[in-house]
């Protein structure tokens, strides 16, 4: 343990914690993604369908996050709002091979951002395009359009692609949210 | 812990229950506390813990303020706190018939029931599944699966007992289980192994040969849990029953081979099934009940018979037999066996068997050994507990044998039985007045009509028509010599005292007594008329409902003194010395309450002894009359040490004298001038020793200690005195006597006393607690609430209560009628010293501890505060 890190425990220094509300349509890879920001030894081996939704925690190099993962699956979608109020940051991620439900994904989408606790604050969105390792993915810049995501005026979004099997471009997302936290923007 | 409480929370009833005044809207207005972050798990705990008593309390939670709190309840998940997380479990439980979409926490119930936490997991499982609903069943089928043959015991227990539960709701899936469940039925954990076993046989039971099979099984391969043993007895007879085949079946075999197991448990199982099969012969019998009467020793019966009523059915038969024993002992017991074991619908049986049985023998024999003797009336209790809806069954039975021809004990112990029987069941009070009534009607016990008239005057106004009792206490008037009128008088004017709409016919009857030819009916009457005519409930209460308190020869010579040495003050009733309540202990469960105070005579003659002891010493003039001396000495030195010292206390208006009793046990010294020298802990003031001038080897000698009660704070009455011997030794010659002339001075510590409240306090015995309640008034009332943390047990609170106040129980308030109700309203009674009744009424409620209120009065405010300073 360095000098540092005794000091924070003697002072009782946490980092800074964020509450991320973790959605998208069933089967986008939304557990799979927090899996694979979980430390290795806390990670699960197989992953299986939500249902309602699980707490998990990571911690980048200055933030602390605990996320909501919740479920996908339509009957379960009216209950995220229940979370809404207390999440400081959304992750929204889209599974960018299933073209067929784009237009579902962009629906929930449009409630979620037309929804009074979320529609008035400045709260960070992350999309990531997953499963872009996948033949028939679309491109980032594809998901945005289909998603238009630059209608999205009021409120910082970024939008990654990713693999969440292979953990690739889950790290460029993590990092653009905790840069965030340190901007002004962030302050609600 | 300390809380006061208004008026209106005292008709709530209940101690200071920290949940007692929640309302709904405000603890669900707390529950936004779970939307917080950080967590603050004590807090949320808290609130939840509340959430869950107003549930359980019956309160209505509306769908959607249920689900509003549900939800933020689930945020809690993201704390670690595992009294938080058990409380969540809880509360999910509790909710999920209440909020919607609780499956919102399946996945953290799966998680915590995968994960590495044990103490989680059981308990996850057991929300999961109370959660869970047949169409989300296939989602956690396979953590079920894994969660049945789990190696923590108390994870598969879990996930076996709530698959038990989930089979109602969906047999179908649940039954795809039984590979995991057979498993764990091998388990080595013996709760695992009967909860295994359990569900395998509620998912096969509408299969008979699988549960035959499964018998089998058990019968060649044995099981480790007694538990698993029983259960599986059970579903033998059941099948047999249901078979109604013959006895060579093998599972009657598998409940024979159960007698011989190492568990009693399985034992008594397996003989209670065989005597309850339906057509059991002698020859199937006899097994099960040669195996019972290894238990069966008179000593140990009463024991089994009510561990294992059912088991010792099985001994009925031949306990009959034994009823009519030449051995009157036998018979005895076997009576009081039977009246426990005997089943409800058997009673009336055994009563006509047990009352032809009695008037075969001795009237005498019938006194002592049956009603009165220590099983009877307890036999009697026990059953009218164990079977309330008998009392009148065993009222008429008692009845009955009343009816017939009897010596005075016969008829005596009758009626105590039948008292008590009152006593405890408030039910069959008015049958038991009734009979009474009309026992009187033709007794020719005087001793009995007057007991039976004070109790009807006593209990009849309380009744829901009293008036019906007039008419047989006045053709007492009319009919019977002189006692029996008096005593019909004094009831008749407790109606009259009690019960307004009856005045004016009580005042009628009054008048025609007072033309009595007897002398003491005259007064009885005349006195009573003239209370009664002023309609003054305090006189009522302090002269007609509680008569006097005092000593009666005390009163005598007290009166003598005073006729000896007229002044003109009045005779002030209050220089009387006390009667005391029975010293020996408080009356047994069975004595009547209105039993004649024998002991009193006893009492009232050693307080006198050492009132005029102690009026013999002249240092101890002008003290006022000796108000109360210590029922028992202490000894202040160990046993078998050179002296032995044991001090009696006496109290006084304002001082209180140390009588030492000493005793010198070496042989080779002789004791002068002992004094016992007293530092007290609070401001009592020592003011003289009497010492005793001289104590050879082994002759008591007596020396005394005055000390004058604190003036300051007149409240700190309790204080620890430590004591030291001081005496002149001087050495003498155990052989001849001879003593030394010149002496040594010495010391010798003798162990701490303690002065108590009960010191200050008699006990008094006033029959009706709630008229002298009210006479006394609330000008000086206080009331305070504490929190008995070390007891368990309400009477145990009492007790200690009784004991430390040293005040008297009224009406047995100190014996809860009604155990399973966690509440306990105790009358208190005593008078403090310098004359004034104080009265404590306690609330005792029962929770996880006791909480108490305490609730005095007296005419004066000091014995108030010392009562509520002491106990608190
Ligand atoms: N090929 C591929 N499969 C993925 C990726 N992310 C998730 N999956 C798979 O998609 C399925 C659903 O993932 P899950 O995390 O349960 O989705 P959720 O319902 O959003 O939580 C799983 O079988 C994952 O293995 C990805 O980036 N590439
Ligand atoms: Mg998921």
């Amino acid at each position: 343990m360095g000098l540092l890190d005794r000091l924070s425990v003697l002072l009782g220094l946490k980092k800074k914690e964020v509450h991320v509300l973790c959605l998208g349509l069933d089967n986008s890879g939304k557990t799979t993604i927090i899996n694979k920001l979980k430390p290795s030894n806390a990670q699960s081996q197989n992953i299986l369908p939500t249902i309602g939704f699980s707490i998990e925690k990571f911690k980048s190099s200055s933030l602390s996050f605990t996320v909501f993962d919740m479920s996908g699956q339509g009957r379960y979608r009216n209950l995220w709002e229940h979370y809404y109020k207390e999440g400081q940051a959304i992750i929204f991620v889209i599974d960018s091979s299933d073209r067929l439900r784009m237009v579902v994904a962009k629906e929930e989408l449009d409630t979620l951002l037309n929804h009074p606790d979320i529609k008035h604050r400045r709260i960070p969105i992350l999309f990531f395009a997953n499963k872009m390792d996948l033949r028939d993915a679309v491109t980032s810049v594809k998901v945005s359009q289909l998603l238009c995501l630059e209608n999205i005026k009021d409120k910082p979004w970024h939008i990654c692609a990713s693999d969440a099997i292979k953990g690739e471009g889950l790290q460029e997302g993590v990092d653009w949210l905790q840069d965030l936290s340190t901007a002004t923007t962030w302050k609600l | 812990m300390l809380k006061k409480f208004d008026k209106k929370d005292e008709e709530s009833g209940g101690g200071s229950n920290p949940f007692q005044h929640l309302e709904k809207s405000a603890v669900l207005q707390e529950a936004r506390v779970f939307n917080e972050t950080p967590i603050n798990p004590r807090k949320c705990a808290h609130i939840l813990t509340k959430i869950l008593y107003l549930i359980n309390q019956g309160e209505h939670l509306g769908t959607t303020e249920a689900t509003e709190a549900f939800f933020a309840m689930t945020k809690l998940f993201q704390s670690n706190d595992p009294t938080l997380r058990r409380m969540c479990y809880l509360t999910i439980k509790e909710m999920s018939c209440i909020a919607e979409d609780v499956i919102i926490v399946t996945s953290s119930l799966t998680k915590d029931m995968t994960g590495k936490e044990d103490n989680y997991r059981g308990p996850a499982v057991r929300a999961l599944c109370q959660i869970t609903d047949s169409t989300m069943l296939q989602a956690i089928e396979r953590y079920m699966k894994q969660a049945i043959v789990d190696k923590v015991p108390s994870v598969s227990s879990s996930a076996l007992v709530s698959s038990l539960h989930l089979l109602k709701c969906s047999f179908d899936v649940v039954k795809r289980w039984v590979n995991e469940a057979q498993e764990a039925a091998s388990n080595d954990n013996i709760m695992v192994q009967y909860h295994a076993l359990g569900l395998l046989y509620h998912v096969r039971k509408n299969d008979r040969l699988a549960v035959n099979k499964m018998i089998s099984k058990v019968t060649r391969h044995g099981l480790k849990s007694p538990f698993a043993y029983c259960m599986m007895i059970r579903v033998a007879s059941k099948q047999l029953e249901e078979e109604d085949g013959s006895r060579d079946s093998p599972l009657f075999d598998f409940i024979e081979s159960c007698l011989r197991n190492k568990h009693e448990m399985v034992v008594y199982e397996a003989a209670s099934a065989i005597v309850n099969l339906p057509g059991c012969s002698a020859k199937e019998l006899a097994p099960a009940v040669s195996g019972h009467w290894a238990f069966f020793q008179p000593a140990s019966h009463v024991y089994v018979a009510m561990k294992h009523p059912s088991a010792v059915t099985a001994c009925n038969l031949d306990l009959e037999n034994l009823v009519t024993d030449s051995n009157r002992s036998i018979a005895t017991l076997a009576i009081t066996t039977l009246l426990k074991t005997g089943s409800e619908s058997s009673i009336d049986r055994l009563m006509k068997q047990i009352s032809s049985f009695m008037s075969e023998i001795s009237d005498e024999f019938q006194g002592t050994c049956y009603p009165q003797d220590t099983h009877g009336p307890q036999g009697k209790d026990a059953l009218c507990q164990k079977y309330p809806r008998k009392h009148a069954v065993l009222m008429n039975f008692l009845f009955t044998m009343l009816r017939e021809e009897g010596g005075f004990e016969y008829k005596r112990a009758i009626v105590d039985c039948i008292i008590s029987i009152i006593e405890e069941n408030s039910e069959s009070k008015e049958t038991g007045l009734s009979h009474l009534c009309e026992f009187i009607e033709d007794c020719e016990f005087t001793v009995l009509a007057t007991r039976i008239l004070h109790l009807l005057g006593q209990e009849g106004p309380k009744t829901t028509n009293p008036s019906k009792y007039i008419r047989f206490i006045y053709n007492r008037v009319v009919l019977e010599h002189e006692e029996v009128r008096a005593g019909a008088v004094s009831a008749l004017a407790k109606f009259g005292a009690q019960n307004e709409e009856m005045l004016p016919s009580i005042l009628v009857l009054l008048k025609r007594c007072v033309m009595d030819d007897d002398n003491e009916v005259r007064d009885r009457a005349t006195f009573y008329l003239n209370v009664l005519e002023q309609k003054q409930k305090a006189l009522n209460a302090g002269y007609i409902l509680n008569g006097l308190t005092v000593s009666i020869p005390g009163l005598e010579r007290a009166l003598q003194q005073y006729t000896l040495e007229p002044s003109e003050k009045p005779f002030d009733l209050k220089s009387v010395p006390l009667a005391t309540a029975p010293m020996a202990e408080q009356r047994t469960e069975s004595t009547p309450i209105t039993a004649v105070k024998q002991p009193e005579k006893v009492a009232a003659t050693r307080q006198e002894i050492f009132q005029e002891q102690l009026a013999a010493v002249p240092e101890f003039r002008g003290l006022g009359p000796l108000f109360k001396s210590s029922p028992e000495p202490v000894a202040l030195t160990e046993s078998e040490t050179e002296y032995v010292i044991r001090c009696t206390k006496h109290t006084f208006t304002n001082h209180m004298v140390f009588q030492f009793d000493c005793t010198n046990t070496l042989n080779d010294q002789t004791l002068e001038n002992v004094t016992v020298q007293m530092e007290p802990t609070e401001a009592y003031e020592v003011l003289c020793y009497v010492p005793a001038r001289s104590l050879p080897y082994n002759q008591p000698g007596t020396c005394y200690t005055l000390v004058a009660l604190p003036k300051e704070d007149p409240t700190a009455v309790a204080c620890t005195f430590s004591c030291m011997m001081k005496f002149t030794v001087k050495d003498c010659d155990p052989t001849t006597g001879e003593t030394d002339d010149e002496g040594y001075e010495d010391e010798y510590v003798l162990e701490d006393l303690e002065v108590t409240v009960a010191d200050h306090i008699q006990k008094v015995m006033k029959l009706n607690f709630e008229a002298a309640w009210d006479e006394v008034g609330d000008e000086f009332e206080k009331e305070e609430t504490f929190t008995l943390s070390t007891i368990k047990t309400l009477e145990e609170a009492v007790g200690n209560i009784v004991k430390f106040l040293g005040m008297h129980p009224c009406e047995r308030s100190d014996k809860s009628l009604l155990p399973y109700i966690p509440v306990l309203l105790s009358s208190l009674l005593g008078v403090f010293r310098g004359g004034h009744d104080i009265l404590v009424r306690s609330r005792l409620l029962l929770l996880d501890t006791v909480t108490m209120q305490v609730t005095a009065r007296s005419l004066e405010e000091l014995p108030v505060d010392i009562i509520l300073a002491s106990v608190g």
